[in-house]
């Protein structure tokens, strides 16, 4: 399969660097003063292993982006502390790849352009990475459309084309906001799968924000649980299914037990 | 109808109206009986210009280059200082809201200061051209240089990028679409800008003429000189035009696909 190709290449350095531990500690994020102030999230304590998928589910404005920007290191946390790997995070972290919420495509770029921007601005050559380029536009199926501008694409086109500006230096921490959100259902399974097939083969640590239930059972090793806001874990819970994630897996009544299991969480607290 | 003559026909609407409305005031000169001295036939209004070409092709030289320098001179001193205002945050509490209060002076107020100030000669006309093209392009940059959004900021400072390479890969050209709009809109009022400095005080260039021959009761030569002002507006604004059509097609295009 195309996503084959999505694999870390045997790059020493890139080994050498493997994949991250993030460890979250007594975390929380307050916006604003006085009258104003907005306490967003936590106190948090949370420690995602090396190689783990680890998905946030959780009610709309509990701080599930806020938590990604704090992990890359984009914003401070107003208090606690967040390790990668060992070091705490002072500022940006550049071995982190995340994806925004909102896409980040410029639009005087064409798809191929707006991947290599990724290239460009770490100082790195996009012509040495051509291949790897070609392998993420196919893996996501944009190839035929590697030439076009971002507003002759479709949400759906765009969103794809985010992915693999996130995921064309190959971080070893994988940050993704609600990456299929705008996916039609069809394009979404198959993303999924790719996604999976990606993290199966190189496993980065990946931390991913979605609104899906049977996704987050579906692609992750641990879901964890958001309260509303201000957002803390309600619960982690280990996905003890096998691998991959395949259709079978999927009709199975231990996935249906565990998307169950979760919907009753957020029924009990009144978001679903 | 086939396609292309229709195409041709919705193409030639405009021209067709235009040729109408000259024809209209040919013939209502002679039913209205319009004295020479108030108005002309736009055909006398050939005849005498051609009359008097080398002169109005001199003026039309005068005015172009007090024009062009003028709008010039707006755009090299205009992007610099919006990119100063937008990046030094004391110029951003001091000069910002100085030049925010003055876009509320009329600035051609301030040309027969200049005229006396400078004397008849090329620079207060081009410095007064300078005024009225200053603003909206020092503005318009130091909006565009601005708005940048915040997940393209964010996207910029995650990848570690050093000031200078964020600045050429996304804030110039995120602020270029502004920019436009900046120097399209002094594109217009520059020819307005010489032709009033030339009123006020001149001895040569189209406002000039325009003056002059308005006191000689020609009507017929000021068209004229009318008529070569909006040309030279026109040129001018048709270079901007171009000019940002080679510098980002990617907006032009997205614009035509917002449009359909
Ligand atoms: N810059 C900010 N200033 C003030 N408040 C903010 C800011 N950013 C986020 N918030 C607040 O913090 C809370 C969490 O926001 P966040 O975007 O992290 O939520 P989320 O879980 O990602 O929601 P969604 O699922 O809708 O994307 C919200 O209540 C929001 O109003
Ligand atoms: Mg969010």
């Amino acid at each position: 399969m195309a996503t084959a190709i999505l694999e870390r290449q045997a790059d020493p350095a890139l080994e050498a660097r493997g994949a991250c531990h993030l460890s979250i500690q007594g975390v929380t994020k307050r916006f604003g003063t006085g009258a104003k102030e907005v306490h967003a999230f936590g106190p948090v304590e949370l420690t995602i292993e090396a190689g783990s998928f680890v998905s946030l589910l959780g009610p709309s404005g509990c701080g599930k982006s806020t938590l990604l920007l704090m992990l890359a290191g984009l914003i401070p946390p107003t208090s606690g502390r967040i390790e990668i790997a060992g070091t705490p995070v002072t500022g940006v972290r550049t071995d982190v790849g995340i994806m925004f919420q909102d896409n980040t495509l410029v639009p005087w770029r064409t798809v191929r352009g707006n991947i290599a921007l990724q290239l460009e601005l770490r100082g790195l050559d996009p012509a040495r990475h051509t291949r790897r380029i070609d392998e993420l536009l196919a893996a996501v199926a944009l190839t035929d459309f590697a030439g076009r501008y971002p507003y002759e694409l479709s949400g759906g086109m765009q969103q794809r084309a985010a992915f693999c500006q996130t995921m064309v230096h190959a971080p070893p921490t994988v940050l993704l906001d609600e990456p299929l959100g705008k996916l039609d259902a069809m394009t979404r399974e198959r993303v999924r799968r790719d996604l999976q097939e990606l993290w199966m083969r190189s496993r980065p640590t990946v931390v991913l924000v979605t609104h899906s239930i049977e996704e987050a059972v579906q692609l992750s090793s641990q879901v964890c649980l958001i309260t509303p806001r201000p957002g803390r874990v309600h619960e982690t819970i280990p996905i003890d299914l096998p691998w991959p994630r395949d259709d079978e897996v999927k009709k199975s009544a231990a996935f249906a037990g565990y998307v169950n299991v979760i919907g009753d969480v957020f029924r009990a607290y009144g978001v679903m | 109808m086939p396609l292309p003559v229709r195409q041709a026909a919705r193409l030639a609407t405009f021209p067709a109206f235009l040729a109408l409305l000259i024809l209209l005031w040919q013939k209502a000169i002679d039913w209205l009986a319009i004295p020479a001295y108030i108005l002309q036939k736009p055909s006398d209004i050939v005849i005498n210009a051609w009359a008097d070409l080398p002169r109005l092709m001199s003026y039309t030289g005068v005015t172009a280059l007090e024009t062009l320098l003028g709008y010039a001179a707006a755009i090299v001193l205009g992007v610099p200082i919006g990119l100063a205002i937008v990046f030094l945050p004391i110029l951003r509490r001091t000069l910002y809201p100085l030049l925010v209060s003055l876009e509320m002076v009329p600035k051609i107020a301030f040309a027969p200061l200049f005229i006396a100030w400078l004397g008849f000669g090329l620079l207060p006309k081009m410095i007064i051209v300078f005024l009225v093209c200053f603003f909206p392009v020092v503005l318009n940059a130091i909006a565009g240089f601005s708005a940048l959004s915040e997940e393209l900021t964010r996207f910029a400072a995650a990848t570690g990028a050093g000031f200078w390479r964020a600045f050429l890969k996304i804030r110039l050209p995120a602020a270029l679409p502004q920019c436009f709009v900046g120097f399209k809109f002094a594109a217009v009022n520059a020819t307005v800008g010489a032709t009033i400095a030339e009123f006020i005080g001149s001895d040569q260039g189209l406002g000039f003429y325009i003056q002059v021959q308005t006191g000689n009761m020609r009507p017929d030569l000021a068209f004229a000189a009318i008529f070569l002002l909006t040309l030279l507006g026109l040129a001018l604004f048709g270079a901007v035009t171009l000019v940002e059509r080679l510098t980002i097609p990617w907006d032009i295009g997205q614009r035509r696909a917002r449009q359909s």
